[in-house]
């Protein structure tokens, strides 16, 4: 099922939620919806689910209107936040419960109804504790049955509002793999909404990065980490670093002096460096565009992480470095930015 | 309480605490605790308060009741009177408490689960006939349905009687009772959220099946406990229905009403065994009313992530 959102404005009160807000989804897809909180992307998923209402613009699923159907008319399994589960029913109620519901024309005899929760409770791999209640279970436990509950009406889409939020970082990481092996095996056209970058890199086919109520960039894991299109998102993406620099006459100056490094088309005025940590180039004092003194060195894995105040305005960066060369606190050090991006500095 | 218990046992292995020991009228297992004479007064106090106050004025109740025998008592029960008050007063409670129910709970549900303009004031309005004196309420409905009353004539030319009869004193419990279904309900509910309600509607349940399935079984202990001390004032009003029920005898009195004027005729024995049905029936309230608040707390417990 494809999804199309058109020019969605939605308003609590003065503030405004979501502004303006275009997106197409493929059939299919596993679309990740990130940005900070407040960002509007709870919204907007919730306006797709039907559980939230636009003031204007349009939502289609497969280019019929979506907006002229209720939650419950839509085909939209949504998996909430802090799962929702009816805490007085067991697993397997739980996961009946849209069975259960549906009008009596439709409604499925009780063996095929139980049949089908098996099949929903063997796919999340939980069939052992459909007695159970949820508070007798774990937070991933929890997680999976929410899903299971929200497959069993056969949805054409599947909604996750932040589906790993509130685990612990090791469960996180089972259920991010668990997710995408699901969705290629269902290949159900999915959006989640997170917060965390990683989780958004790793698990989604596409990337939606929004802030402030619009869309800041649309694009694959790979594009929105290499390319990123606005400051926010470069800031947002990946650690980096950003100096205050300033774009005339061709070159780029910081702290007043010229850096040696191509202006790359950036218009001129006030502007912002962005490099990323490990694209920050370390070699002799002179070897680049920059210079600074080592303070302090971490390290940790493959990597170290130097604090290195830099000569030019004194301010102080973190740089990740291999470790084929061992940094220590008082070292001179040449920085060459490998890549970089200038975007103007909001004024 | 788990998390008291948890700090206390931090507090106890407290390296100072081994540095500096506590004074030895201390318990040392438990920072809190007082020196056993204050403790002591403090528990006497408490206990002689209850005894002056509670248990002497219960035990009085059926004293009296019983003081010229069982016979006595249930010939007094089984007077015509009477018998009219008990029935009265177990009609007004149902009543009462039927109306009460449908009411709390759409108040609670408005509230609890939507925004709208007025929320406060409507908040502010369940909680009038805790404020306002039940001698006020009644009043007022005289002053409504009164013969001198605004809508006075128009019932009297109908032949439609209102004050000093049942739809009276119905209306008069009615007003004093329906804070309580609706005060069990909106902390409980405001706390629910309306999650499962959002989860159940995108599952593709009905407005119906919604509230019947997922929203009613989540506050059923509310309900329950919201009814029982609906209806324990319901039974035990006396104000304002003093006011609206014209006292007829076998008619429209209450048991309440019918205690006060048995007492007034000092026929005691006959006062005090319909007190004591009121009696227990606080007693049974007060029993119903800690089970149910055990449920509640359970509640709570299974809601926690």
């Amino acid at each position: 099922m494809a999804i199309e959102v058109r020019n969605i404005v939605k308003k609590f009160g003065a503030f405004a939620a979501l502004d303006g807000v275009d997106l197409k989804v493929a059939s299919g897809e596993l679309l990740a919806l990130l940005g900070p909180s407040g960002s509007g992307k709870t919204t907007l998923l919730r306006i797709i689910a039907g559980l939230d209402w636009p003031d204007s613009g349009e939502v289609t699923f497969d280019g019929e209107d979506a907006l002229a159907r209720g939650a419950g008319e839509r085909g939209v399994g949504f998996v909430f936040q802090h799962y929702a589960l009816f805490r007085h029913m067991t697993v397997f109620e739980n996961v009946a419960f849209g069975l259960r519901v549906q009008p009596r024309a439709v409604r499925k005899n009780e063996a095929s109804i139980r049949a089908r929760v098996k099949e929903l409770l063997d796919l999340v791999q939980l069939d052992w504790l459909s007695d159970r209640y949820p508070s007798q279970l774990s937070g991933g436990q929890r997680q999976r049955i929410a899903l299971a509950r929200a497959l069993a009406i056969e949805p054409r889409i599947l909604l996750l509002d932040e589906p790993f939020g509130a685990l612990d970082a090791k469960v996180r990481k089972e259920l991010r793999q668990w997710l995408r092996s699901l969705h290629s095996e269902i290949n159900m056209t999915s959006i989640f909404v997170t917060h965390d970058q990683e989780e958004a890199l790793e698990v989604a086919n596409r990337v939606v990065v929004m802030d402030k109520g619009r869309i800041e960039q649309i694009g694959t894991p790979g594009e929105v980490y290499d390319h990123p299109a606005t400051a926010f998102v470069h800031g947002f993406i990946g650690e980096s670093i950003v100096l205050p620099v300033d774009v005339r006459d061709g070159g780029v100056r910081l702290g007043g002096k010229a850096l040696d490094i191509a202006v790359n088309g950036a218009a001129a005025g006030a502007s912002k460096l962005f490099v990323r940590r490990h694209d920050m180039q370390v070699g002799p004092p002179g070897s680049g565009a920059l210079e600074g003194a080592v303070q302090r060195v971490r390290t940790f894995g493959p990597i170290q992480r130097a604090e290195v105040a830099l000569s030019a305005d004194k301010t102080v960066i973190e740089i990740d470095a291999p470790r084929d060369r061992e940094l220590r606190a008082g070292d001179l050090v040449g920085l060459q930015p490998r890549r970089y991006r200038i975007f103007a500095a909001p004024e | 309480m788990t998390f008291e218990m948890t700090l206390q046992r931090v507090r106890t292995a407290d390296p100072d605490e081994v540095a500096n020991p506590l004074p030895f009228y201390a318990a040392r297992d438990d920072v809190r605790t007082e020196p056993g004479p204050v403790r002591f007064v403090i528990i006497a106090i408490a206990v002689v308060f209850l005894t002056v106050f509670v248990v002497l004025p219960l035990v009085v109740v059926f004293a009296q009741a019983f003081s010229k025998g069982i016979g006595a008592y249930f010939s007094a029960l089984s007077d015509p009177e009477a018998l009219s008050a008990i029935r009265l007063t177990l009609w007004v409670a149902a009543i009462s408490v039927g109306l009460n129910l449908v009411f709390g709970l759409t108040a609670a549900w408005a509230i609890a689960k939507f925004d709208f303009r007025g929320k406060t004031l409507l908040i502010s309005l369940i909680d009038l006939p805790f404020s306002v004196s039940p001698v006020i309420a009644g009043l007022v409905f005289v002053l409504l349905f009164g013969a001198q009353g605004y809508w006075g004539p128009w019932l009297q030319s109908h032949n439609l009687h209102v004050l000093f009869a049942v739809p009276g004193i119905t209306l008069a419990t009615v007003f004093v009772t329906f804070p309580f279904v609706a005060r069990a309900l909106i902390p409980l509910m405001q706390e629910q959220g309306t999650q499962e309600e959002e989860a159940a509607i995108s599952l593709g349940a009905s407005g119906l099946q919604t509230f019947f399935r997922v929203t009613l079984p989540n506050i059923k202990w509310g309900v329950l406990y919201g009814v029982l001390l609906c209806n324990a004032r319901a039974m035990g009003e006396f104000g304002a229905v003093s006011v609206v029920s014209g006292h007829i005898r076998g008619e429209t009195n209450t048991m309440p009403l019918q205690v006060e004027i048995l007492y007034n005729e000092y026929q005691f024995v006959a006062a005090f065994a319909i007190a004591s049905l009121l009696a227990m029936l606080a007693l049974i309230t007060l029993l119903a009313k800690t089970i149910l608040e055990r449920h509640l707390d359970e509640g709570q417990h299974s809601r926690g992530n």
